[in-house]
């Protein structure tokens, strides 16, 4: 082997194990860094029937997200993503007009979801919602 | 040509790097007997980067809080991915890191660099060296176990031993009568940002000087081995016909740096539970001390001095007055002659010195 090829090799094994000193040093701190998988998952979540009163709307924590319950003055209930399709702001529930707004740009949501008003393109996204024995089971 | 030298030489005609690159690393001569001792610069410096990544690493999880400082500590150690590696890579780096600085300081006494004209370099070297173990101090609080919460109680306490204004020292020290949240506060702010600070400004002075003045030759191999510097006028100690600092002392310092990382690592990995005792594993109680609470091996030797002597005072006087001659000791030993074997009172104070420290250690680990 002349002797640029021989440099050449040898600088090949160590640009090499330089690369796996990085990868080895890189990936604990990348899983040091990166969010916990299975931390955020969507598990099922249990509120109290009689903790909603009708026409009034109830915000909590959803799979590491955002989320509202709201109980129509018809007695139905709507469990929905609350942040906005637009930008990501979270979205306000108008107990008057019964509708939810968002404070950043305005849009406007019915309180199944769908897009009123303003900008968002998309209405917000629904979560399964179950009642039964006094229990309103998400998720 | 390739992408990355038309890269460099797009980078060079503007900022000039190829002259850098000449004069700092294949134009930097160094003498021709230099030897491996040198290279323990370099291993501190990888060393303190590898104690300042980890713990911007450990900052993302830990809570500054009494409450929930030890829970957020077992949560990087039990749940967070590699966070056992992360926090032990801090640990048991802060007391190799010691190590190495005992050594490079060692290295230097017994080749005798600290003598003129590089009285500066010794002084700040003992400036990062004292700011290192306090670094290692306040760090050791962070946790907020038994171990760190005693040991805190136990160094700082020693303050209270100097008269008139020790014991509001103590106070100001601890941000309270007693060792408490707020210790823990003032303490976390010295160790993530006030003393990394300080530090990385010391070490830049370090380098600073080290480069004015120009690196010493070690007395061995040589016939004359006293130091040649006249005080008339600042002169640039060079080395003609030494050898490039790249690729030759790069590739000494490389294989140092492996070599430390070999042995760091090997702790880390079989040794885990070196910079723990089982104190460590329990959170702290301010109204349970537990039995036979000890510092940190460096600090050993002074906690041992504090115990024989039959007043505090006195053991904390000894410790300064032999901390000051220390760090005066350029200005003290005044002779040119460096080689060890050719000053042997010198040598034999400081192998009495490094005997007796160990000595202390030991009896302080064992008592």
């Amino acid at each position: 082997m002349d002797s640029d090829g021989r440099r050449k090799f040898l600088g090949v094994c160590l640009a090499g194990t330089a690369a796996a000193a990085a990868v080895a040093a890189g990936y604990p701190v990348f899983r040091f860094l990166a969010p916990r998988s299975g931390a955020t998952g969507l598990q099922k979540l249990v509120i109290s029937a009689s903790d909603l009163q009708e026409g009034e709307a109830k915000f909590f924590e959803y799979g590491g997200s955002s989320a509202v319950l709201v109980k129509t003055k018809g007695g139905e209930m709507i469990a929905l993503s609350a942040i906005c399709t637009h930008l990501g702001c979270i979205v306000q529930w108008v107990k008057e007009q019964q509708h939810f707004l968002c404070p950043c740009h305005g849009g406007q949501f019915a309180t199944d979801g769908t897009v009123l008003g303003g900008p968002p393109p998309r209405p917000l996204a629904k979560i399964p919602v179950t009642v039964s024995g006094g229990n309103i089971t998400i998720g | 040509m390739s992408l990355f030298k038309r890269l460099y030489r797009w980078v060079d005609l503007r900022v000039g790097i190829g002259e850098i690159a000449d004069k700092e690393l294949t134009g930097y001569l160094l003498p021709r007997n230099i030897n491996a001792w040198y290279s323990l610069g370099s291993v501190l410096m990888v060393a303190f980067a590898i104690q300042v990544v980890t713990g911007m690493l450990l900052l993302v999880y830990y809570v500054p809080d009494a409450e929930k400082a030890f829970k957020s500590v077992n949560f990087i150690m039990n749940e967070v991915p590699f966070g056992w590696l992360i926090r032990l890579c801090h640990a048991v780096g802060s007391n190799t890191m010691i190590a190495a600085l005992i050594l490079h300081m060692l290295s230097t006494l017994v080749m005798g660099s600290y003598k003129s004209p590089r009285e500066l370099n010794w002084l700040s070297g003992f400036l990062l060296f004292s700011l290192v173990q306090g670094i290692s101090l306040t760090g050791y609080l962070a946790p907020w176990s038994q171990l760190s919460f005693w040991a805190t109680t136990v160094a700082t306490n020693s303050v209270s031993a100097l008269p008139v204004a020790g014991p509001g020292m103590v106070e100001f020290l601890r941000g309270g009568k007693l060792v408490g949240p707020a210790t823990l506060g003032r303490f976390f702010a010295l160790h993530v940002a006030f003393l990394p600070l300080v530090i990385g400004v010391v070490i830049v002075v370090h380098i600073f000087l080290l480069k004015r003045t120009g690196i010493s030759a070690p007395p061995f191999g040589r016939s004359d081995t006293k130091t040649p510097w006249q005080a008339e006028r600042y002169r640039y100690q060079s080395h003609p016909g030494g050898i490039p600092f790249f690729p030759n002392y790069m590739l000494e310092d490389t294989t140092s740096i492996c070599i430390y990382l070999a042995i760091f690592l090997g702790v880390v990995f079989f040794w885990p539970s070196m910079p723990f005792t089982p104190d460590a594993f329990v959170p702290a109680d301010p109204f349970k001390t537990p039995a036979h609470i000890k510092p940190e091996w460096y600090f050993l030797a002074n906690y041992q001095t504090l115990k024989i002597f039959p007043n505090e005072l006195l053991g904390l006087t000894v410790q300064g007055a032999a901390m000051t001659f220390l760090a005066l000791l350029p200005f003290a030993d005044r002779s040119p002659e460096r080689h060890p074997l050719k000053r042997p009172l010198f040598l034999s104070l400081v192998a009495g010195g490094i005997l007796l420290w160990i000595a202390l250690s030991v009896w302080g680990h064992l008592s």
